[in-house]
């Protein structure tokens, strides 16, 4: 299976865009928090809760490169190894995608560059309306990219013309209903992630006894809060998204007959694809489960005023963020493998979506994305669980020390170059 | 009202090669330019904060042609889908060396991230110089693609230097009692390139017009728009060549960059077709309400960097933990008194 250049270019897309979608969940999750922790922070003009903003800030701020790092090869992957798509579905595709990359991406990271080195050099109102601007443009470039998402499984408003693609109407994109419930679903779900990973961070910092201005008593309880109030909208949009199973989508017919569908999806039926889909699906619902117990006790537990004291309840909420990230990860499984052999429903195969890769292409393109995203997710991780044990003092937002190395002299040996 | 979104699609790349010229430049010239420590986080501290910045606008050319122009896409890409998957992983491994170098203090991991810096410039430099000349000359490895290639490599570490030699000079504050008249050593080592580098672009633009004025080696192409762009960047590089320093190489060296994306545009009559009127309507409608944003974001964005770069910072250092919890001096807030350490009290373990 491993030398057919259409698996490994289809293996290549799902493993960089799992590990995109990880660090895009907790920039989506945590940007709410800060942005209303730096809120409160203004308000009050309370230093203690601006130190916690820098804090919550650097580790926002380093999963934020590996959003991008790996958004830049999802988009390039796209336009190199999916050619078939853009072929035929180059406008009604790419469309959103352009406006996710000019209209959202661009200005989110223009204006984090402005909120990271700012501190301090602007008026404080206006600091907190470049964050206001960056989560806004973040859940933005979501809805973008799901717009894109949603019309490959519920293609509308468009016609076919010489096998080409024409879009119709714009708001038929816009408003596609497998676009609307999968972008609230993601948006409930990363306030899920956001929630665990402040309750996990808080709950190690209470375990040691390290609680500089009590940053760490108001995280568990924020955390514990953000997630009580997202467990149910997840599931119930979740959930409503099964309207469209079995439902055929309005273009269906344009480009293939009923009975060709029939057998290009009797064709193109992989039990190893199915069963990845399964799985995925059962530990997106059983995680939910969890977490819906682990918010539960955490709500009783804070109602009965022990949630800075007993160590079993830090240790739950350290393990905490697995679960969502695991649901993450296997929702998009799911979601992705139930629309294949299809790449756009009853429109176009994947097979024929792929541009005319060799297998030298396919195999050198896929050892090395594989492997550098595994290099950097590790190293990011690594950092983050680093950082996040540090605390406030030392963090990559804190503020610099005008000290020097006393080896600044130090010549660097030639065979670093 | 065709030619706008052509404009708008040409300006996202002017602007991509003319800003990120800089910070690739100075990538590339690190090893030359910083030879001690604290030269050497000067300049990924001067390089960083702009590559955030002005990849975005490569981000969005990207989803442009991808959206607005697939024809255009197939054209260039298909070919040459070896130089771009190699460009893809030159960015990702010097935008991860940029952010990550900085986030311990071990040296190992210093000097793999430089690598990672330096050789991912390189390689993005080489790769788009290699893309122009593959586009102009209809083939990658023609003497004319390579000569294209060369200029393009050239003008690239131009702009860094050019860059460098603002940049680079030290910010009062960073420069110890001992430091003496070697205090600006990155940013004179820049200065003194950029005609060392103006003189040898020159040389390489006259072997790629001799090998351009070959009968049949412009593929299909207008080699008056061509011509016209070699024109440009050979005045733009005469009028470095004579002196150094970054008061004139700063705008000759855009001007030089600039001109490259509508030459190869035009010199190689890259497929552009209008753009249907319900895509139009869509992106334009939805980009609308953000140009604004982009545009004020981008201004106030280098107006902050435009002072010299420290040796601290984000992407220059780790910072180590402040003694006593004390805040920064100018800061708006006054310190609050609930809660925190107090002196004297032990943590419980």
């Amino acid at each position: 299976m491993l030398d057919d250049p259409l698996s490994l270019a289809r293996l290549q897309f799902a493993f960089t865009a799992a590990t995109h979608y990880m660090f895009v969940a907790l920039t989506l999750g945590l940007a709410p928090y800060i942005l209303f922790n730096q809120l409160t922070a203004v308000r009050k003009r309370d230093g203690a809760r601006m130190r916690a903003v820098r804090f919550w800030g650097g580790l926002y701020v380093l999963n934020y490169a590996m959003g991008v790092l790996s958004g830049l090869v999802m988009e390039l992957q796209l336009a190199l190894n999916w050619s078939g798509l853009s072929d035929m579905f180059g406008y009604a595709f790419g469309a959103p995608l352009a406006v996710e990359t000019m209209g959202a991406f661009f200005v989110e990271s223009t204006f984090l560059g402005l909120w990271i080195f700012g501190w301090d050099r602007m008026g404080r109102w206006a600091h907190w309306a470049c964050f206001l601007v960056v989560t806004v443009t973040a859940y933005a470039s979501a809805y973008w990219v799901l717009v894109a998402n949603g019309f490959l499984k519920w293609p509308a408003g468009f016609r076919i013309e010489d096998g080409v693609a024409v879009l119709d109407s714009p708001w038929s994109l816009m408003g596609n209903p497998s676009t609307l419930m999968a972008f609230g679903h993601v948006a409930t779900s990363a306030l899920l992630v956001g929630g665990a990973l402040v309750c996990a961070v808080s709950a190690a910092h209470l375990r040691r006894g390290n609680d500089p201005d009590r940053m760490f008593h108001r995280g568990v309880r924020h955390g514990t809060a953000v997630l009580l109030l997202a467990v149910m909208p997840v599931v119930t949009v979740g959930g409503a998204q099964f309207v469209l199973y079995g439902q055929e989508p309005p273009t269906s017919g344009m480009t293939y007959s009923a009975e060709e569908i029939a057998a290009i999806e009797s064709e193109g039926a992989s039990s190893a694809v199915e069963a990845a889909g399964m799985a995925g699906d059962g530990v997106m619902m059983g995680s939910w489960m969890l977490i819906c117990i682990v918010a539960g006790t955490a709500g009783l537990v804070w109602l009965m005023n022990r949630l800075d004291r007993w160590r079993w309840v830090h240790w739950m909420l350290m393990a905490l963020p697995v679960l969502p990230y695991a649901a993450s990860i296997g929702g998009w499984t799911a979601r992705e493998t139930e629309r294949q052999p299809w790449v756009v429903r009853h429109h176009l195969t994947t097979a024929d979506a792929m541009s005319d890769l060799s297998p030298a292409m396919a195999t050198a393109s896929f050892a090395f994305f594989t492997a550098a995203f595994a290099v950097l997710a590790a190293a990011t991780f690594w950092l983050l669980v680093r950082f996040a044990r540090r605390g406030p003092e030392g963090g990559p937002l804190a503020p610099p020390r005008p000290e020097t190395e006393p080896e600044d002299g130090a010549q660097v040996p030639a065979r670093t170059l | 009202m065709e030619l706008v979104p052509v404009l708008f699609l040409t300006a996202l790349l002017v602007g991509y090669f003319v800003l990120a010229g800089c910070d690739v430049g100075l990538g590339m010239l690190m090893p030359y330019l910083a030879r001690t420590r604290g030269e050497r986080r000067r300049a990924v501290s001067a390089a960083a904060p702009y590559f955030l910045g002005t990849e975005v606008w490569l981000v969005g050319a990207v989803g442009v042609v991808a959206g607005l122009f697939p024809g255009l896409k197939t054209a260039v890409v298909s070919d040459l889908w070896p130089v771009f998957a190699v460009l893809t992983a030159g960015w990702l491994l010097r935008d991860a060396g940029l952010w990550l170098r900085a986030r311990t203090d071990a040296r190992a991991w210093h000097a793999a991230w430089d690598a990672a810096i330096v050789g991912g410039s390189w390689t993005l430099a080489v790769c788009w110089g290699l893309a122009a000349g593959a586009l102009l000359a209809g083939g990658v490895l023609s003497p004319l693609a390579l000569a294209v290639a060369a200029c393009t490599v050239v003008l690239f570490l131009l702009r860094g230097a050019a860059f460098g030699a603002e940049r680079l000079v030290p910010v009062p504050s960073d420069a110890g009692p001992a430091e003496g008249p070697h205090s600006a050593l990155s940013a004179d080592a820049a200065a003194r390139l950029t005609r060392v580098l103006a003189r040898a672009g020159l040389a390489v633009l006259a072997v790629a017009v001799a090998l351009g004025a070959l009968p049949g080696a412009l593929e299909g192409g207008r080699p008056l728009a061509a011509g016209a762009g070699a024109v440009v960047v050979a005045v733009a590089l005469a009028a470095m060549a004579g002196t150094e320093g970054p008061g004139r190489s700063r705008h000759a060296s855009a001007a030089a960059m600039a001109v490259l994306v509508p030459a190869v545009g035009l010199g190689a009559a890259l497929p552009v077709e209008p753009v249907p009127g319900a895509v139009l309507v869509l992106v334009s409608v939805a980009l609308a309400p953000m140009v604004p944003l982009m545009v004020a974001g981008q201004a106030a964005l280098y107006r902050m960097l435009r002072r010299p770069a420290p040796a601290s910072g984000f992407f220059a250092r780790v910072s180590p933990a402040p003694a006593g919890g004390a805040l920064p001096g100018g800061s708006r807030f006054r310190p609050t008194g609930v809660g925190g350490p107090r002196a004297g009290e032990p943590h419980r373990t």
